[in-house]
């Protein structure tokens, strides 16, 4: 994201910098840090409490977030950053997120093919009888090399007797 | 006993059989993570940890070590012959190798990087087995202030000299001391930031986290990407370079071991930062460094030495004083801690074999890596053109049957997909994941040392400034804040 020259950039592109959306966080994470940690004990420098620690560390973060944003409304170093790729993110995490839904109720073998036929959408380059063969071949793999290889408790299908 | 002896039972525990096959496994898993784009040293050995449990702590131990200076040698490949860095280390490499690849020099690149890949290990396995050992009887005399101000010039390092700013890496550092509370407070017994989660009580998992940081975030980061251009394999003659090459290359080899080895041994920072000083320093001194970035040989060379001998070195801190060279050794100083070792100054004279069978196997580690980057470069080459397309899918079943294996928990498995989206997160807003883990992996003890030191002084935090050694440390510490922000306000004006 890269400003245009000559001219001041618009508060609107100036928000949306990294470095001002990171700090941001930063800043937020750190407040609520400090914020959980004060419901713990905080004791005295010569008995630290488990609030103390994390409450020092929230602080950290809070002032080095608001000096990351400020400094970077002000300016940012140009830097090649990656495109978002939605795409690959939602299909990625699906994946996961079906391998852990159906590895304890369905079975290592429908875990991996779900995970594998999921997460093979992200690159937008599989046709789908090429992902159906390599969601076969992985789940037949894996169960070969942690189920039979490693001895992993790793039940192939579970449910099914 | 003496250097000589101890070598001796180095390589009697290195030379095993078993030792042996790790040892291969390990490097050659090294070199083809290396090669591939998308796959760091990282996600490899986070995947592998689990598999380590069932073998004993030495052989793991080489195996895992193995993997990380495998990589280094291999990420020069991809790096050379299609301008994608196989690793971050290796993306100094592009500059000069990828000139070198387009006027049909490929073959020399190759060649030139793998043995100054050997030369710069070869000096940081020197440098490792002479200094460690007097480094861990000095450090013997340490107390939790010395710990504690050893950790922050760590932890500091890791932040500052990160490749983005100084201000990001300090957040990173937070945040993963932060994560490193999460749990069972040892003290007191609190829970803290556990939210009525029984699985957090223990803390996040290392390798959980790890797998979502560095790996599931790669793989979303490059899933799009096409198939690579095919690479010719170069003949045996097209490897060989001209004297004028080795005229060049050799003194760029001996000055990038000498600034990798430095980098490597301070704690916290890694091979890619030693990798980026050299080439810079290559600049520095060449006669005309307009050639730099049109096919310089210096500028493959000293780059490959120094990340191999930053590679090396930064074992010393590691297994002298516990504090991780970089953040692939804090997951394996996690992978030490879990086989029931403790790294600290009492590890080498605790565990001979264990340090001096590491040393030894490094060395053979090396010779074979030799072997498997040159003769069969082209089996490398070959594996280039598997498209990612298939094989990340592959990557990630890996992680998700190696992260449940652990511990038998679908619950880290969740942990994996919340970590790989902030990680994927933190990369488009430019934020580093090394530091964030380092201060992960540091954060328990330091908070450990930083109590048990105010308790001695009774609150009086001088006590840090009164020991001479913590005084010196924080004092580097110190330095090293006010040279960043010294390059980072003339570097904004």
């Amino acid at each position: 994201m890269s400003d245009a020259p000559g001219r001041a950039p618009s508060l609107r592109r100036r928000l949306a910098r990294p470095g001002v959306i990171g700090g941001v966080l930063a800043l937020a994470l750190g407040l609520w840090v400090m914020a959980e940690a004060a419901g713990y004990a905080m004791g005295s420098a010569r008995r630290m409490g488990p609030g103390y620690f994390p409450t020092l560390l929230g602080g950290w973060m809070a002032a080095m977030g608001a000096a990351l944003a400020g400094l970077s409304l002000w300016r940012e170093a140009p830097a090649d950053t990656d495109r978002a790729d939605p795409r690959a993110l939602l299909a990625v995490l699906s994946g996961i997120a079906a391998f852990a839904l159906l590895l304890p109720r369905a079975g290592l073998v429908p875990a991996v093919a779900g995970l594998v036929v999921i997460a093979a959408q992200g690159s937008g380059l599989m046709r789908p009888g090429a992902t159906l063969v390599l969601a076969g071949v992985l789940a037949i793999l894996s169960w070969g090399i942690f189920r039979l290889g490693l001895g992993l408790p790793l039940p192939a299908f579970t449910g099914l007797g | 006993m003496d250097l000589v002896s101890n070598l001796a039972l180095g390589f009697q525990t290195a030379l095993s059989p078993m030792a042996l096959a790790f040892c291969l496994l390990g490097v050659t898993l090294g070199t083809l993570i290396g090669v591939l784009p998308g796959i760091g040293a990282m996600a490899a050995i986070a995947m592998l940890l689990p598999i380590t449990y069932h073998v004993p702590p030495t052989e793991a131990l080489i195996m895992l070590a193995g993997i990380y200076y495998g990589a280094q040698y291999g990420g020069s490949t991809a790096s050379i012959l299609l301008r994608l860095p196989g690793t971050p280390q290796a993306a100094v490499v592009t500059l000069d190798g990828y000139p070198m690849a387009q006027q049909g020099r490929a073959g020399v690149a190759l060649f030139i990087t793998t043995i100054a890949s050997f030369f710069g290990s070869v000096v940081g396995v020197v440098l490792l087995a002479g200094f460690a050992p007097l480094l861990a009887r000095g450090a013997m005399a340490f107390q939790a202030p010395e710990y504690f101000a050893l950790m922050v010039l760590g932890l500091m390092a890791a932040a500052l000299l990160t490749q983005g700013s100084a201000l990001r890496g300090l957040i990173m550092v937070a945040l993963g001391l932060s994560l490193g509370t999460v749990g069972t407070d040892l003290q007191t017994g609190t829970f803290r930031f556990v939210f009525g989660m029984p699985e957090l009580a223990d803390g996040i998992g290392l390798v959980a986290m790890a797998m979502g940081l560095f790996g599931v975030s790669e793989v979303i980061a490059n899933a799009a990407r096409g198939g690579a251009p095919v690479a010719r394999t170069p003949r045996w003659r097209e490897m060989i370079p001209t004297r004028a090459d080795w005229r060049a290359a050799l003194p760029a080899m001996g000055r990038g071991a000498g600034v990798g080895a430095g980098f490597g041994a301070l704690p916290g920072t890694g091979s890619s930062i030693a990798a980026f000083v050299s080439y810079a320093v290559e600049k520095r001194v060449a006669r005309d460094p307009s050639r730099f970035g049109r096919g310089a040989i210096q500028g493959v060379s000293a780059p490959e030495a120094a990340n191999n001998a930053a590679a090396q070195t930064a074992f010393i801190p590691t297994l002298t004083l516990g504090i991780p060279g970089d953040a692939v050794l804090a997951l394996m100083l996690g992978a030490l801690i879990i086989h029931g070792i403790i790294p600290g100054p009492g590890l080498i004279e605790a565990q001979p074999a264990l340090f001096w069978g590491l040393v030894a196997s490094f060395v053979l580690g090396n010779l074979m890596l030799l072997v498997l980057n040159l003769p069969l470069i082209g089996v490398w080459i070959s594996i280039l053109r598997v498209p990612y397309r298939l094989l990340y899918p592959a990557i990630l079943v890996f992680i998700c049957i190696g992260v449940f294996s652990i511990r038998n928990s679908v619950f880290d498995i969740w942990v994996v997909l919340i970590f790989g989206a902030v990680g994927y997160g933190m990369r488009l807003l430019r934020f580093e994941p090394a530091p964030l883990l380092l201060g992960f992996i540091l954060g328990p003890l330091a908070e450990q040392y930083l109590r048990r030191a105010m308790t001695v002084s009774r609150g009086d935090p001088m006590i840090f400034l009164e020991r001479p050694i913590s005084a010196g440390l924080l004092a580097v510490a110190a330095l090293l804040l006010v040279w960043t922000l010294a390059s980072a306000w003339r570097r904004a004006r």
